[in-house]
């Protein structure tokens, strides 16, 4: 009798140790983290229609059509100094009355967000402190200095044409 | 700071700013090892591929289709002789009249031959467009030279810049085309030189054609003072980034010199439309339009070194009566920009080197295929492709004729250093170690 009781005990502890017990609900989530390029890993140049297609996005929020493309393209080809090429493009866009850039006076407003995007929109990076530091004295300086004349600087930049 | 130590370094300083200035790219001092012969040259890359019987042996139709007694002279402004005057193709066309009836009347009482240096029999290093162009603007065999890729040496715009000083808006590569690697001859890739000693280029039926109107013609007018800050800015952008110069892809002007290309790119979209480039009077082909947009950088930059590329005559593989035509067009478009320097450039006039070489010749014999008139086209790959000739004439050039038909003078080869002797800089290019062994300036085979 008593080795039955000693059985039961058993079993019972048995039961209990792979009995069911409380799930416990774990979720995984992502902190949200800007993530940019650094500019020492540009070392791809961009060819041709890349710089074109990217810029054209950028300026029109919209892509570029395939003739636009392919014309734009074989002009740059036809010109030598690649900077002339890409300064009288981006002055055609400018003249262009469909382009999407802020204005100048949202420009002063908010000049560091003004940098800090700008820096993201062509370069797809945050400014360092010395650049942003830089931008900023150097707008404020010039009350006539124009977003378009900052972005044709930044567009026509070595590092925009790397990827 | 004792008296002795203050002259002393009051001397070096002065010493420096005066001398400083001087230094070359190519860090020698003194820029020339000769005499300058001339301000300005002009050379003429002629025209895609040229056969001796039909230019300057004046063969026509006589040699090359069979055609008993129709010979004659086709490139009045070239060459001296008479004009054939049996199977008239190669003119204008006249209504009524048989089509290319009517010769284009000569442009110049002398042609350009007889004012200079001639040198009926050269013989070219390649039977080929790319490497024929590479030999006439590195002036090396170019035996390695591949397609699609950069002059592997030095052009004769690297050697000017680097050895002579000179800034990227005085040396200018015009080509006809976008195709055929062509926009790659305005730099080699050498290392020695390059990119940053390149030539300025355009490829006017591209960039001021119908693309280059859509693309570039709406641009806005800045000036010197509207830029100023934006090339500031890039200037700051660019140090930043700090790019390897081995990942230079571009030809650099000063600020300066692209402000004042830019400004000649609007300009001349409003010459164009108004009518205003001045144009040959008698051909608007394809080598005419690149031939006048030259001469509209030439007015405007008055380079010290200019190449035009000629190509229509390349139809020869598949139409010789185009071939003919294209050949009487390229002689009337060569001469007009010859009086054209002398009538309307005045800093150019008297002072300039007119060069004029095709870069490669053509078959013996025909290919199978038959044109409008039933004549056979002919290719380029033998060696009758390798018989050219060059005219020189202009400032200091002495009136000769050197070599024939029997006795070869020359090689293609020799046009850049015949350009270097003309800047005072044949010693640097010839030492330069990517000369062909057998090349030598013109002016020393005479």
């Amino acid at each position: 009798m008593r080795s039955f009781k000693i059985l039961n005990i058993i079993i019972l502890i048995s039961i209990a140790s792979i009995s069911c017990s409380r799930e416990i609900d774990v979720q995984y989530q992502l902190n949200e983290v800007d993530v940019f390029e650094a500019k020492s890993q540009k070392i791809k140049a961009k060819n041709e229609a890349e710089y074109i297609s990217i810029l054209y996005t950028n300026l029109f929020q919209q892509a570029i059509s395939p003739v636009q493309l392919f014309q734009s393209q074989n002009v740059l080809y036809s010109i030598g100094d690649q900077n002339v090429a890409k300064e009288m493009l981006l002055s055609n866009y400018f003249n262009r009355t469909d382009i999407q850039i802020p204005s100048d006076i949202e420009m002063r407003l908010n000049l560091e967000k003004f940098i800090i995007d700008t820096y993201k929109r062509f370069l797809l990076r945050l400014p360092s402190e010395g650049e942003k530091s830089y931008f900023m004295r150097y707008i404020q300086a010039r009350p006539n200095l124009s977003v378009e004349m900052v972005y044709t600087a930044f567009a026509a930049s070595d590092e925009y044409n790397f990827y | 700071m004792k008296r002795k130590e203050f002259i002393k370094k009051t001397g070096l300083l002065v010493g420096g700013g005066l001398v400083g200035p001087y230094i070359l790219p190519s860090g020698r001092l003194f820029a020339r090892s000769g005499t300058e012969k001339a301000k300005h040259v002009v050379l003429v890359m002629f025209a895609g591929g040229v056969r001796q019987q039909e230019s300057v042996l004046q063969r026509y139709l006589e040699d090359s289709q069979g055609v008993s007694g129709a010979y004659g002279n086709i490139m009045p402004n070239l060459f001296l002789g008479d004009s054939p005057n049996k199977k008239v193709v190669y003119g204008l066309d006249l209504p009524g009249e048989p089509r290319g009836s009517d010769p284009i009347p000569r442009l110049l009482n002398t042609p350009l031959s007889q004012q200079g240096l001639f040198f009926p029999e050269v013989r070219a290093q390649s039977a080929g467009h790319y490497v024929g162009l590479n030999t006439l603007l590195t002036g090396s065999l170019g035996l390695s030279q591949g397609l699609k890729v950069r002059p592997q040496s030095p052009t004769i715009f690297e050697y000017l810049r680097r050895h002579r000083g000179f800034a990227a808006t005085d040396t200018w590569f015009v080509g006809n085309t976008i195709g055929n690697s062509t926009p790659l001859l305005n730099s080699s890739d050498s290392s020695d030189y390059g990119l940053n000693f390149g030539a300025n280029m355009f490829v006017p039926p591209i960039s001021f054609g119908t693309a280059g109107k859509n693309t570039l013609s709406n641009a806005k007018p800045y000036s010197n003072a509207d830029l100023a800050p934006m090339y500031e800015m890039k200037d700051f952008l660019d140090n930043s980034f700090n790019l390897e110069q081995s990942l230079v892809r571009t030809v650099k002007n000063t600020d300066v010199e692209r402000t004042r290309i830019k400004e000649f790119i609007r300009n001349t979209f409003t010459k164009q439309s108004l009518g205003q480039i001045a144009m040959p009077p008698s051909s608007s082909g394809g080598d005419a339009f690149n031939v006048a947009y030259a001469a509209e950088i030439l007015k405007e930059f008055k380079p010290k070194m200019l190449a035009v590329n000629l190509s229509e005559v390349d139809g020869c593989h598949s139409n010789f009566t185009g071939y003919l035509r294209s050949l009487h067009r390229a002689d009337h478009i060569t001469g007009w920009l010859w009086q054209y320097i002398q009538n309307n450039i005045p800093e150019m006039a008297g002072e300039t080197i007119f060069i004029i070489a095709p870069e490669t010749g053509r078959n013996l014999k025909p290919n199978p295929i038959i044109d409008e008139n039933d004549w056979l086209a002919y290719d380029h790959s033998d060696a009758n492709s390798l018989r050219v000739w060059s005219v020189m004439a202009g400032k200091n050039v002495p009136n000769r004729k050197v070599g024939s038909e029997s006795s070869p003078v020359g090689r293609l080869t020799d046009i850049v250093p015949t350009i270097a002797d003309i800047f005072g800089i044949y010693d640097d290019v010839m030492q330069s170690g990517y000369i062909d062994s057998q090349a030598t300036s013109q002016f020393l085979r005479v």
